[in-house]
């Protein structure tokens, strides 16, 4: 049984899942609300999958807001036009998300370092023109609206409506347990162990037999999968789909969220993260108009002085002399890019 | 006659889109050959280098700030490096962020200082209007930003090619151990190197800002074409710059013609198709930046 729970859920897992079910009693008095809490879940699914990518296979992909966007999109023209209900379209906003990142992960799967990033930057732009040049089907700027959180049960047996804020957080909260626990399982899998090994030395894992672009394009197309699956939850949320999501600047803030909480050193990294970044975006608008200049500010500094994040820096603390197979630092450059070493 | 004149018409404006983005994106790559840092804020710069444009312009001419701006710009970037240089050598994404957090930053600024509103510009007087060529109107100052970028584009190539210095950027780019081992400050070269490219953002910015009205947001839209022009051609050619930033410009020119409203989508299309036939790129060599 105890070594169940320590693969399946090991204790820090269960303390996240215990905090965030009382949250929503606890937010109040702190001076926050339900609904935050929502977008941390939400967020941090999208967040939890990426750092498959950031953060165990060491892939810097740069353009996966869009694909969060894109499985809003989907879930929401088919729960329109198509399905209706609300389990079959979530589904399909997952596929959505995930083919179309499985298209672009052919172009990017051989690509690494400076070039991966640059790929991704543009194909993720490219979904974001194609959401405002296809406006008959996405409602362009204004967004595609009108989604539904239908009920939720057993047909005949029960029925949860999700409407109300609360309830909404518990659905959220029951597909987080669950994602949170795939994707633990998945970095803890034999296919986890193949891309930190690609992370450590691509060129290590290539000559141990693996065919690493194949394992690169599955990965990029799985954590498309999960940030089409938060995204979906996100259209909810919003009762709708926009296109701000898909711009290279929230790309770049899950990036930041899985970095600044620590993605690189701790599985748990991203969804610090995206607490504190989702808190500090509340707090500094209502500092002031231009919070913006704030946010690059924070942005830059944290690149200069927290570049390990905040769980890396516990882990610091805690072992003085991070050995290089934990994968708690990023590899030094020697490591990844000699100039005249082995490519 | 109308569609012949129409085609010429959308040829030309892409001949001068292409020139123009020849030039964003190479001072884009002189930034990523040589710091292997992609400087997001490059677009940022660009807008910035319209803006300083537009507050220089009445005091001191078009000319003076057409040599002006881009200065002011390349001493921010001279600014932006010192930061920038604590990513060296790190993961390639510390700097990407880095330089995108400085892209927000310096955006919020100029809504701070100039607010939202888009500012439309006006060509100088010299150039102002079309100029007819039988039965072709064409306008005067496309002309001259077409002149302008080939001068440019020129300058570059003369500084990488036959100056001392440019042979230092570029086998500080190949080999920075070996330019460290002959003596040579590397961190300065790569502080003035950074400088040229955000240099070459503002020049941009202040030719572009005539034909494109200036508004915060324009800096994002004018360094996505870049980067795909940067991949078209192939990381760290030149001419493969130039070659991509023609073909993105032309491309963009005439699908102008058939899908309006499509024609941002077709440079990504070239982007996949030249990708599909050749993954590094145009003229894209095996280079360390493929890692």
């Amino acid at each position: 049984m105890r070594s169940f729970l320590a693969e399946w859920t090991p204790l820090p897992m269960l303390g996240m899942f215990a905090l965030f079910l009382v949250l929503p009693a606890v937010l109040p008095w702190i001076g926050g609300y339900t609904y935050l809490g929502t977008e941390v879940m939400i967020w941090a699914i999208f967040a939890l999958g990426y750092n498959l990518l950031l953060g165990h296979t060491g892939l810097p992909g740069f353009g996966h807001g869009a694909f969060f966007g894109l499985g809003g999109y989907f879930l929401g023209m088919s729960q329109k036009w198509v399905t209706g209900g609300l389990w079959l379209p979530l589904l399909i906003g997952t596929l959505g998300a995930a083919i179309c990142g499985a298209a672009v992960a052919l172009f990017v799967a051989r690509k690494r370092g400076i070039y991966f990033a640059l790929l991704t930057i543009a194909f993720g732009t490219m979904f974001w023109f194609a959401v405002f040049i296809l406006d008959t089907w996405t409602g362009g700027e204004d967004g595609l609206t009108g989604i539904k959180r239908l009920a939720v049960g057993i047909p005949g047996l029960f029925q949860v409506p999700l409407q109300d804020n609360l309830a909404f957080y518990y659905f959220v909260y029951a597909l987080f347990v669950v994602l949170t626990v795939v994707i633990y399982r998945i970095v803890r899998s034999p296919f986890g162990q193949v891309i930190q090994a690609i992370k450590q030395s691509e060129s290590r894992a290539s000559a141990l037999g693996y065919d690493t672009a194949r394992y690169k394009w599955a990965v990029f197309t799985l954590s498309c999968a999960f940030a089409g699956f938060a995204g979906g939850l996100y259209s909810l949320a919003r009762f709708g789909a926009f296109p701000e999501p898909m711009s290279l600047h929230q790309s770049g803030n899950v990036v930041l969220m899985c970095l600044v909480g620590g993605g690189f050193a701790s599985f748990y990294g991203p969804v610090l993260g995206v607490a504190v970044f989702l808190v500090l975006r509340d707090l500094f608008s209502t500092l002031t108009d231009h919070w913006m200049l704030l946010y690059g500010l924070l942005f830059m500094a944290i690149i200069l002085f927290l570049p390990e994040g905040i769980l890396g820096l516990t882990q610091r603390k805690r072992r003085p002399a991070p050995s290089r197979d934990t994968g708690a630092t990023p590899p030094p450059r020697g490591e990844i890019a000699a100039p005249g070493g082995p490519r | 006659m109308p569609l012949v004149t129409e085609l010429i018409t959308q040829l030309l404006n892409g001949l001068v889109l292409g020139l123009l983005y020849a030039v964003i994106a190479l001072g884009f790559m002189l930034i990523l050959g040589t710091m292997e840092v992609i400087n997001f804020a490059h677009g940022a710069l660009f807008a910035l280098g319209g803006y300083f444009a537009l507050a220089l312009q009445p005091h001191v001419g078009w000319w003076a700030a057409l040599a002006l701006a881009p200065v002011g710009v390349g001493l921010v970037g001279l600014l932006m490096e010192f930061g920038v240089r604590r990513t060296y050598g790190r993961d390639p994404l510390f700097g990407l962020l880095f330089t995108f957090g400085a892209a927000l930053a310096l955006e919020e600024l100029i809504r701070i200082v100039w607010g939202s509103r888009g500012y439309t510009i006006s060509a100088p007087a010299f150039v102002a209007g079309p100029f007819q060529a039988g039965f072709l109107f064409y306008s005067k100052y496309r002309v001259l930003v077409a002149v302008l970028a080939l001068l440019l584009l020129g300058a570059v190539w003369w500084f990488l090619e036959r100056t001392p210095y440019g042979a230092i950027v570029k086998a500080g780019a190949h080999d920075s151990e070996m330019v460290r081992a002959l003596g040579i400050d590397l961190a300065r070269v790569r502080n003035l190197v950074f400088a040229l490219g955000t240099f070459m953002a503002g020049i941009a910015g202040v030719i572009a800002a005539p034909m494109w009205s200036l508004k915060p947001t324009i800096g994002a839209e004018a360094v996505m074409p870049a980067f795909i022009v940067v991949v078209i051609g192939g990381i760290g050619s030149f001419w493969g710059a130039i070659l991509g930033g023609l073909m993105v410009g032309l491309a963009s020119g005439l699908s102008n013609l058939v899908v309006p409203r499509g024609s941002i989508l077709v440079m990504y299309l070239l982007l996949a198709v030249v990708l599909l036939w050749r993954p590094r790129g145009l003229m894209g060599q095996k280079s360390m930046l493929e890692l």
